[in-house]
C-alpha cells in the first residue's frame, strides 16, 4: 500500500487572511456586472410573453394534432390503438362509419384531456397510420374552465406542425 | 431669511441623500444583483412606458407597503414595543445622516454656514451614538414579536453588536489621533492637503488599516451581508422582522438602506476625502472655478453622447409597437435639454463673471455633486460585496470581531500614536 499525501489547502497566512480571496471574488462579480451593463443582450434571459423561446425543436412533444391525408380527409381510422397505449387514459374516441368513403372507419369524436395528458408520446408511437403527432411545438395552453382543457377533433385537426418539422 | 433658506436646503439635501436614496438604493441593489448573476432584475414596471431602467418598480413597491393592511398578530403581548422598534431603527438610521458634511463651510456675505443638516461640532460621536442605538430597535422588535425565530434574530443581533462595536470605536480612535478632531468638517479639511505634494491626504492613504476595519464593521453595523446574521433569511425565516408586515416592515426595510447610506457617507467623510475633488481643496477650487466650468462644459456633452448611445443600445423592449419602446427617445431628449441648460448656465457664468458669493455657492454645489458621486460609489461597493460574499456564521463573526479586528485595531492605535508622538506630525 502506497501512501498518498493529500495536500491541505488554506493553511497559509495569505489564505487564512481571506483578503486576497475576497478581492478575487469581487473581481469575478464585477466582471459579470460590467459585461452585462455594457450590453444587456449578453444576458440570456428572454422576456417571455413578448419573446418566445427559440430552442423548441421539431422533436419537442407539444400539444397533439391530427394529420390529414393528401385529399384533406382525416387520416385517423379510429382503431383505438392510441387510447389503448395511453398510460394516462386521456384520449376519448367515438368511432363511426366513414362518410367520405376513403376508408372504413373514422372518429366521430376524438378528444384529448390536456390536464390528464403526461405528454409521453406513446400515442404517437402506437398510431399505425401516422394520424396523431405532437410536433406542433405548442407548450402553453390556457383556459378558464377544466372542460375547456379537453380539446376536440376540430381543434386537433386545426393544429399545424411547427416550422422545421418533417 | 438667508440663514433659514440655507439651513432648509441643507436639511432637504440630507433628506435626499438618506431617505430619497432608499428607493434608488433598492433599485441599484436589485439591478446590480441581477447583472452580477447574469439576470435582468426588475425591468417591466412602467408609467406610460417610462421605466427608467426599472426604477419605477421601487416606487411601486413602496406604494404597496404603504397601502397594505397594518397587521399585528394576536400572539403579540407588547404591542407598544412591537410598534416602537421599527421607528427606533428608522429614526436612528436617519439621524446618523444629519451630521455628515456635504460641502465646505459656506460663506455668504458676512455669514458662515456649516453645510450639514445638524450643525454640530461633535459629529463623529453623534454618529456612533445613534448607530449604536439603532440595534436596540432590532433587539426590541425581535423580542416583542413573541416568535422563536424573531427572538433568535434578536439574540444574534445582540451577539453581533458586542463583537463589532468595540472594534469600530477603536478603529476610529486611530483616525482621531491623526486628524486631531471629532468635527467631521475639520476632518474633511485635513484631507484636502497633499501628501509629499502629489498624493491627496485621504484617510485611506493615511490609515489603511483603520479604513479596512471601519469598512468591515460598517457592514456589521448596517446588518448587511456578509454580516446579516440577524436577518438570516435562509436560516431563521426573516429573523427579527418575521412578524412584521406592511409599513412596519417598510420602516425596517427603508431603515436598512438609510443606515447603509449613512455608513457610506461616513466612510466617504473619514477615508475618501469627503466632498473634496481629488487634488482640489476648497481654496484651489475657488481660485480655479472657471477652469472647472470649462472642463464640465467640455466633458458633459461627451459623457452624454456616450450615455445616449448606451440608452439606444440597451433601453429596448422586445415587442414591436410597445409603449416602452418610446422611452429611449424621451430620455435622449431630456438628456439634450439638460446639456443645453447646464452649458448655457456655466457659459453665462464665464461670460459675466461671478461675485465672491456666487463663487462660494457654485463651489459648494460642485462639492455636493462630488460628495453624491462618492456616496454612490461606496453604496455600490456595499451592494457589490453583498452579492459576492456568503453570510458569516454566528460564531465566525465573534471570532472575527474579538480575535482579529480588536487586536488589529489596538495595534493600529499603538503604532499610530507612536508615529504621531515620535515624528510630531
Amino acid at each position: 500500500m502506497g501512501v498518498k499525501i493529500v495536500k491541505r489547502e488554506g493553511k497559509t497566512l495569505k489564505e487564512r487572511s481571506y483578503i486576497f480571496a475576497l478581492f478575487t471574488g469581487l473581481r469575478v462579480t464585477l466582471r459579470h456586472f460590467l459585461k452585462n451593463l455594457k450590453d444587456t443582450s449578453n444576458i440570456k434571459t428572454i422576456s417571455y410573453p413578448e419573446e418566445l423561446p427559440k430552442d423548441i425543436t421539431p422533436r419537442y412533444r407539444g400539444v397533439h394534432r391530427l394529420t390529414k391525408r393528401d385529399d384533406g380527409s382525416v387520416r385517423c381510422v379510429a382503431c383505438f390503438m392510441c387510447a389503448t397505449a395511453c398510460p394516462a387514459d386521456c384520449i376519448f374516441i367515438v368511432a363511426q362509419e366513414r362518410e367520405d368513403g376513403v376508408d372504413e372507419k373514422m372518429p366521430k369524436k376524438f378528444s384529448i384531456d390536456l390536464l390528464e395528458c403526461i405528454f409521453c408520446g406513446a400515442c404517437v408511437e402506437a398510431c399505425p397510420c401516422d394520424a396523431i403527432r405532437m410536433d406542433t411545438g405548442i407548450f402553453t395552453f390556457i383556459a378558464q374552465k377544466r372542460e375547456d382543457f379537453v380539446i376536440h377533433k376540430d381543434a386537433l385537426l386545426k393544429n399545424k406542425a411547427m416550422k422545421g418539422s418533417k | 431669511m438667508l440663514s433659514v433658506s440655507v439651513v432648509s436646503i441643507n436639511i432637504l439635501i440630507a433628506l435626499l441623500f438618506s431617505l430619497g436614496a432608499a428607493p434608488i438604493l433598492v433599485w441599484i441593489e436589485r439591478r446590480v444583483a441581477g447583472f452580477i448573476q447574469d439576470r435582468l432584475g426588475p425591468n417591466r414596471c412602467n408609467i406610460k412606458g417610462i421605466r427608467l431602467g426599472g426604477l419605477i418598480q421601487s416606487f411601486a413597491d413602496m406604494l404597496k407597503l404603504v397601502f397594505k393592511e397594518d397587521y399585528k398578530p394576536s400572539s403579540i403581548k407588547e404591542g407598544f414595543l412591537f410598534s416602537l422598534s421599527p421607528v427606533i431603527v428608522f429614526v436612528c438610521s436617519y439621524l446618523t445622516f444629519l451630521v455628515i458634511p456635504f460641502a465646505d463651510d459656506l460663506h455668504i456675505g458676512s455669514e458662515t454656514f456649516m453645510m450639514q443638516a445638524l450643525p454640530l461640532e461633535f459629529g463623529l460621536l453623534w454618529f456612533l451614538a445613534f448607530a449604536g442605538l439603532s440595534v436596540y430597535g432590532i433587539i426590541i422588535g425581535g423580542w416583542a414579536s413573541n416568535n422563536k425565530y424573531s427572538l433568535l434574530g434578536a439574540i444574534r443581533a445582540a451577539a453581533q453588536v458586542i463583537s463589532y462595536e468595540a472594534s469600530m470605536g477603536l478603529s476610529l480612535v486611530s483616525v482621531l489621533i491623526i486628524y486631531g478632531t471629532i468635527n467631521l468638517g475639520n476632518m474633511v479639511d485635513y484631507q484636502g492637503q497633499l501628501l509629499f505634494g502629489f498624493i491627496p491626504a485621504w484617510g485611506i492613504v493615511l490609515q489603511p488599516v483603520a479604513a479596512l476595519l471601519f469598512v468591515v464593521t460598517a457592514f456589521a453595523e448596517t446588518n448587511r451581508t456578509p454580516f446579516d446574521i440577524a436577518e438570516g433569511e435562509s436560516e431563521i425565516v426573516g429573523g427579527f422582522h418575521t412578524e412584521y408586515s406592511a409599513m412596519r416592515f417598510g420602516l425596517f426595510f427603508v431603515g436598512e438602506y438609510v443606515a447603509m447610506s449613512a455608513s457610506s457617507a461616513l466612510i466617504v467623510t473619514l477615508f475618501l476625502g469627503g466632498y473634496h475633488i481629488p487634488w482640489l481643496n476648497t481654496a484651489a477650487l475657488q481660485a480655479h472655478v472657471n477652469v472647472i466650468f470649462v472642463a464640465i462644459m467640455i466633458l458633459l456633452p461627451f459623457g452624454s453622447y456616450y450615455f445616449a448611445r448606451w440608452i439606444t443600445k440597451n433601453n429596448r423592449w422586445p415587442q414591436v409597437g410597445d409603449i416602452r419602446n418610446k422611452e429611449a427617445a424621451w430620455l435622449k431628449k431630456i438628456l439634450l435639454i439638460v446639456n443645453i441648460l447646464v452649458v448655457t448656465l456655466l457659459g453665462s457664468f464665464l461670460l459675466f463673471g461671478l461675485s465672491d458669493d456666487g463663487v462660494n455657492i457654485s463651489v459648494a454645489a460642485l462639492q455636493i455633486i462630488t460628495f453624491a458621486f462618492k456616496l454612490l460609489l461606496v453604496n455600490f461597493f456595499f451592494v457589490w460585496v453583498r452579492w459576492t460574499l456568503p453570510r458569516f456564521r454566528y460564531d465566525q463573526l465573534q471570532d472575527l470581531g474579538w480575535k482579529v479586528l480588536l487586536p488589529l485595531a489596538l495595534a493600529n492605535i499603538f503604532f499610530t500614536a507612536l508615529f504621531v508622538v515620535g515624528f510630531g506630525v
